[in-house]
């Protein structure tokens, strides 16, 4: 009989003991704000394109915080939603959008077409167009995200997505892309 | 036209991995002429035998896997495992131990890992311990130093006894001494003896170690040790680990030997017996399954080092090195780990 | 403890970690006098900061002489390129480069005229200049970095801190390569009065000139001038520094020196030392004294594939395929590397055309047997050889296990950003593993990710602005509008109702007349341009619509139309066709057109046209929005003064009064709002065969508004409407074709 008393009241002041370092740890170790959601929100692409869903990179960073699927970004790529799933600890799953868009591209501004109807200025995320009423827009193409939404609002069509040349200071070492140059034997240049 | 393009640097060393495997496989020569002088004719054909089926095994299982197979038969990789798997096994173990154990290094342990530089483990001894825990009773019958046998084994008898051709009794017989005791290795010898209460004096006036380290092991060390040497002259290896391991028997087995005389074995002993040589220079330095950096080898030889020794004076196996080697396998990706040199420019170890 | 600067002048070697000794090879060119080359035809002068900070001062067609600045620039870093000899600017374009992508650059192509004519060079006398002005001079001759990294000279001449130890760069490590030997060995004087304008410059405690032992004749010529000179032999020594690649990179040489390592991530500048290389040293010297811009330089052509290996004086803008012609190129092209550089950090050239550069210390010309062949890449065997020839001290093989992988972070994380490409561990490599082509594949990747996580930033920052921009501008409109609510609220309770409907009566008649006499006044260009607009306009919907139906984009909803994609199939290829159309009249009447509108409009008159388009494209909006409350919004949008009494089928709702007022647009918008009154009573109603019904009571409903319209609008209307009903008929067949 004394072994069960013995054994209740080690156990119950074992838990206490425990108890209170768990609180204590609690208030401790407090982690401020949701830092998942910002966790996710930094390995997002951040092209605000909506393309989500959501009205930019970070409500859907929120979104997945509380659970929604990672699968919803097209612009940050297979890449992206396994580095989420590796945050989030779920499963990846593949894309919902079909993935052709790898190559990062910006938005290019057919001036002379242009009628300054000022739409895709509302539309563009993050204010890289640059005009005013009936007068030419241009794209400020360091801020363009290549995010897409300006296109569709354009009445007369102009807006075009380019690809980003690749240049000297960008260029990614694949030497096996480089076309193989004819050379003629033409002693002129 | 097309252009050659290609990365800096445009010249190279011409040693290649084929060249650094025939080698160490050169010096092993030495060694294996030993140990044919002193103990016949099996480690040759166990050594062959091993070859053959690492080669054919290599082969086919390139085959399935879809990689081409030339160059990576003639990298002498699967030679080399062959080599040790055919050294460390006993002479006279049948022919189906060498089989299995040599398709289950090449096959199991090097390609189920994603081949040559993939796998964890070195693939001779992970190989040599599932033999000698399936098999324990092949994998301890060593035969007797010629010299000391009661009926010298030759060529033919030899075959008789791999291929099956031999009744367990009729073997009995070769593994008598002349004294009629039957005999195990050296090593093997002092553990029976000592939990059988003898001490190192007593143990050490058997036949066996008439000539004061075990008859005929402490040359078929010294012969590694040569072949050792050679590479580390020949630049194949690199002498941490080597050191590392010899470095970590002696000081152990020193102390040891210097507080009990009576019940451990001297260091000298412990270096040329066994297969201590064998597996200093030529198993441990295996680099695929080794630490990498120059601090990294050093850690991993003084682990194995420490382990063989460990396991041979206090565990349960007269010799450990497979035990050893295998274990600090496991840790080199750890050693890596923990010992990053520090690189230029930069304060310490990041 | 002795000093460092102690240590130095006893002649403190230190060991730098790893290094190889690779066949040197260099005495197929260190054995000739440095020759002058042909002059070429044809010089490729890249531009690249031209744009980015710095203008270009020469006109296509321009004729340039020899020295002439071809940029200027503001700014500090701008470097200037000149023209190497006399000619005529023949282009300004994107040309392959002397890089390993051979991506095109701006260059300009010269075409020499064979005079050779040069600026007025202007010697002047060192004494007399300050050193601002010295800078000056050496920003405006362009001297980069000669070693090959081209780094600006007056930049790094001009540091923030005090230089203590100025390391003068002979040591020259790469196999093959011979033109600072040879430079030292023929113009050792002018290499030190170099040195002393550097001295002069930064004033160091010691320069020291580091020479590798394997070229003796170098060292000693560079002994005697040294004695010669000015420079207190306490403060100026030569250094002979043992035989190992890579000792000639900053970070090792540095410490082979004085024992000290450059921190990562930071230049030598931080801990007060500097590096020069011998031929820029050279350069400074030419452009202080004599005036003389960078336009040509030492560079060794060398290799078993040369027929004449040596080391030439090169203008900078040659372009490489002279020299092969020169220089007798023996190889195919199609077997064998160009390399710029040395056979350890150079590149292979993927384009013959491209120039000379102020990098270009050698053009090597190797025999398939000299240079690795192409080998097989095996698996790594972790021997570690790698590790041990690492000038770096990093772990080649970690990072190539990583690398590989494209685990970027891994590897940066193993200190990737260290890695000095010198290609000790490739040359090592047992298994012919390509780990610098690894590592440089890698970088770049980390590069473009670092990029992209500051746009990332960026924009997310931009985004965030924009956000807080609407949030306010969205409060300030409440509280304007709460504003206006309250003195609404307040003139109410004032004043007569009467008389606010009356205000609002007239306002709404005045809103009417302006809008009438704004139409009748617009000119005709006017109308033209509005008339584009809207064919554009017409033309981007269709191309949208036609993509949207092309995916086949179901509209799910209850009161939609029975099949909304053909009818606006039906519209699009309207709208198609009335654009044809318009441009076929405006440009070739006889062009093909085959719808039934297009007859319509061909005979009509540009502004019925234009009408129609804005027409259909409001109706397609309306059709896109799906629902009768965005039509009515639309209308009203459109033209509040317009009659909405005209399309009572329509506005089934519409309680708006009836202005009395009926203009031309009112009446065009009338028949727009028929065609599309007609629309929807085709789509949305069951029963086909009253659709031509609805269409006929509709037109005729209308005779009352039109009589009060001249003739010519009246057809206007009647057309409009008329497309409207030939649309709508369309649509009616397709919809039974689809039953």
């Amino acid at each position: 009989m004394s072994g069960i008393v013995i054994a209740v009241v080690v156990l119950t002041i074992l838990a206490l003991i425990f108890g209170i370092l768990l609180g204590f740890a609690a208030e401790k170790f407090k982690v401020e704000g949701d830092p998942l959601a910002e966790q996710v929100e930094a390995l997002l692409p951040q092209t605000q394109c909506g393309q989500c869903g959501y009205p930019g990179c970070k409500p859907y960073a929120e979104a997945i915080a509380n659970g929604d699927k990672i699968n919803k970004c097209p612009p940050g790529g297979t890449a992206t939603m396994e580095k989420i799933a590796d945050l989030v600890g779920v499963d990846p799953e593949p894309l919902n959008a079909t993935e052709e868009i790898q190559e990062k591209k910006v938005a290019y501004i057919r001036e002379d077409e242009c009628i300054g109807c000022t739409k895709c200025i509302q539309a563009c995320p993050v204010d890289a167009i640059l005009g005013s009423g009936k007068l030419m827009h241009t794209v400020i193409t360091d801020y363009c995200t290549g995010c897409d939404l300006c296109v569709a609002p354009c009445p007369v069509d102009c807006i075009d997505m380019l690809p980003i040349e690749q240049t000297t200071k960008t260029w990614n070492w694949q030497l096996n892309a480089i076309p193989v140059k004819q050379v003629q034997e033409d002693p002129q240049c | 036209m097309a252009f050659k393009l290609a990365s800096s640097p445009h010249l190279k060393v011409q040693l290649q991995t084929q060249s650094v495997m025939r080698r160490v496989i050169l010096c092993a020569l030495p060694g294996i002429a030993a140990q044919y002088y002193f103990f016949g004719w099996g480690v040759l054909i166990q050594v062959l035998l091993a070859i053959a089926v690492a080669l054919l095994s290599e082969s086919i299982v390139l085959k399935l896997r879809k990689r081409p197979i030339k160059p990576t038969i003639s990298d002498n990789s699967a030679v080399l495992t062959a080599l040790l798997i055919g050294v460390s096994l006993p002479s006279i173990a049948p022919w189906w131990i060498v089989v299995i154990g040599t398709l289950f290094a090449i096959v199991i342990v090097k390609h189920l890992y994603g081949g040559l530089g993939q796998n964890i483990f070195n693939p001779a001894m992970a190989a040599y311990v599932m033999l000698l825990i399936s098999f324990p009773v092949q994998m301890t019958s060593w035969s007797v130093p010629l010299s000391l046998a009661q009926t010298p084994m030759d060529l033919g008898l030899t075959l008789q006894a791999i291929f099956g051709a031999m009744t367990p009794e009729q073997l009995n017989i070769y593994k008598l001494g002349f004294d009629g005791i039957a005999m195990a290795t050296p090593l093997d010898t002092v553990k029976t003896d000592l939990s059988l209460g003898l001490t190192i004096t007593e143990s050490l006036s058997k036949s066996i170690f008439s000539d004061g380290y075990g008859v005929g092991w402490f040359w078929v060390n010294v012969a590694y040790l040569l072949g050792g040497i050679a590479m580390l002259k020949l630049k194949v290896i690199r002498w941490q680990i080597s050191v590392g391991v010899i470095a970590a028997i002696f000081v152990c087995s020193s102390f040891d030997y210097l507080l009990s005389p009576d019940t451990h074995i001297g260091p000298l002993l412990q270096l040329f017996s066994g297969a201590t040589m064998l597996a200093a220079f030529f198993i441990a330095t295996d680099p695929v399954t080794a630490a990498t950096s120059v601090r990294g080898r050093l850690i991993f030889g003084a682990l194995i080092g420490v382990l063989v020794y460990v396991i041979r004076t206090y565990g349960g196996y007269p010799d450990a090195f497979a035990f050893a080697v295998l274990l600090a396998n496991l840790c080199a990706p750890f050693i890596d780990y923990y010992v990053k040199p520090r690189s230029y420019g930069h304060r310490s170890g990041n | 403890m002795l000093t460092l600067l102690e240590q130095v002048d006893k002649g403190t070697l230190w060991r730098s970690h790893g290094g190889i000794h690779p066949p040197e090879l260099k005495t197929l060119s260190s054995k000739t006098t440095i020759a002058n080359f042909p002059l070429a035809s044809h010089f490729i002068i890249p531009i690249p900061q031209v744009g980015d900070s710095a203008l270009l001062r020469i006109k296509k067609g321009e004729r340039v002489v020899k020295g002439q600045a071809l940029t200027a620039g503001t700014s500090f870093a701008h470097c200037a390129v000149h023209a190497p000899t006399s000619g005529t600017i023949t282009a300004i374009e994107q040309l392959p480069s002397n890089h390993a992508s051979g991506l095109p650059v701006l260059s300009c192509v010269l075409t020499a005229d064979g005079q050779d004519e040069s600026i007025e060079t202007i010697t002047s006398d060192l004494s007399t200049l300050d050193n601002q002005q010295i800078l000056k001079l050496i920003q405006n001759a362009g001297i980069a970095g000669l070693g090959g990294a081209a780094f600006p000279t007056h930049i790094k001449l001009s540091p923030v801190s005090d230089i203590e130890l100025v390391i003068i760069n002979g040591i020259e490590c790469e196999p093959y390569i011979t033109s600072d030997d040879r430079l030292m060995q023929e113009y050792s004087d002018e290499i030190i009065s170099g040195i002393a304008i550097i001295e002069r410059l930064l004033t160091p405690k010691r320069i020291i000139i580091a020479i590798e032992d394997n070229k003796p004749e170098a060292i000693e010529a560079m002994q005697h001038s040294l004695n010669r000179s000015e420079l207190s032999s306490d403060n100026v020594r030569i250094t002979k520094v043992p035989t190992k690649y890579p000792s000639g990179g900053e970070k090792q040489l540095i410490q082979i020196l004085t024992g000290q390592e450059v921190p990562s991530g930071a230049i030598p500048a931080q801990l007060g030392m500097l590096v020069q290389n011998v031929a820029t040293a050279y350069a400074i010297q030419d452009a202080v004294i004599n005036g003389q811009p960078l336009i040509s330089r030492v560079v060794t052509v060398t290799g078993l594939n040369c027929e004449t290996p040596g080391n030439y004086w090169l203008p900078i803008g040659t372009q490489v395929q002279h020299i092969l012609q020169t220089s007798g190129f023996k190889g195919d092209l199609s077997q064998d590397k160009i390399i710029i550089g040395g056979p350890m950090m150079g590149h292979s050239l993927p384009d013959v055309t491209a120039p000379v550069l102020k990098g270009t210390n050698c053009i090597l010309l190797p025999s398939t047997e000299e240079i690795a062949p192409d080998q097989q890449e095996m698996p790594c065997i972790r021997c570690g050889e790698c590790a041990v020839v690492c000038p770096a001290l990093l772990l080649p093989q970690q990072l190539f296990w990583h690398a590989q992988a494209e685990e970027y972070d891994k590897a940066a994380s193993f200190n990737l950003h260290d890695c000095i490409e010198c290609g000790c561990c490739s040359y090592v490599c047992p298994s012919d593993i390509p780990l610098v082509e690894y590592y440089r594949v890698a970088k770049s990747a980390l590069r473009t990710q670092s990029e992209e996580k500051k746009q990332a930033d960026l924009a997310k920052q931009r985004f965030d602005a924009r956000q807080q921009r609407l949030e306010d501008e969205k409060l300030a409109r409440e509280t304007k509008a709460r504003e206006a609510a309250a003195r609404r609220k307040n003139s109410m309770a004032s004043a007569d109702k009467n008389v606010v409907a009356e205000a609002m009566a007239r306002m709404k008649a005045k809103k009417a007349a302006q809008s009438n006499t704004a139409d009748s006044v617009a000119p005709a260009p006017v109308q033209d341009k509005k008339a584009q607009i809207a064919a554009a306009i017409a033309r981007a919907k269709a191309k949208k619509a036609s993509a949207t139906t092309a995916t086949d984009h179901p509209v799910g909803s209850d009161d939609v139309e029975v099949d909304p994609i053909d009818d606006k199939k039906a519209k699009i290829n309207a709208a198609i066709a009335r654009a044809k159309a318009k441009k076929a009249q405006q440009n070739n009447p006889s062009a093909k057109t085959s719808a039934p509108d297009v007859q319509v409009n061909a005979v009509d008159e540009k502004k019925a046209k234009v009408a129609a388009a804005i027409a259909r494209a409001k109706a397609k909006k309306q059709l896109q929005a799906d629902g009768d409350k965005t039509q009515e919004k639309v209308l009203v949008d459109n033209d509040t003064a317009l009659a909405t009494n005209t399309v009572p089928n329509t506005n089934k709702e519409s309680t708006e009064t009836t202005l009395a007022a009926d203009t031309k647009k009112a009446r065009i918008a009338a028949a727009v709002a028929k065609a599309k009154a007609k629309k929807q009573s085709l789509t949305s109603d069951d029963t086909e065969a009253t659709n031509p019904n609805a269409v006929a009571n509709d037109s005729s409903t209308d005779p009352a508004a039109e009589s009060a319209l001249s003739p010519a609008e009246i057809k206007k209307a009647r057309i409009a409407a008329a497309v409207a009903k030939a649309k709508a008929k369309k649509a009616q067949a397709k919809l039974e074709e689809k039953e």
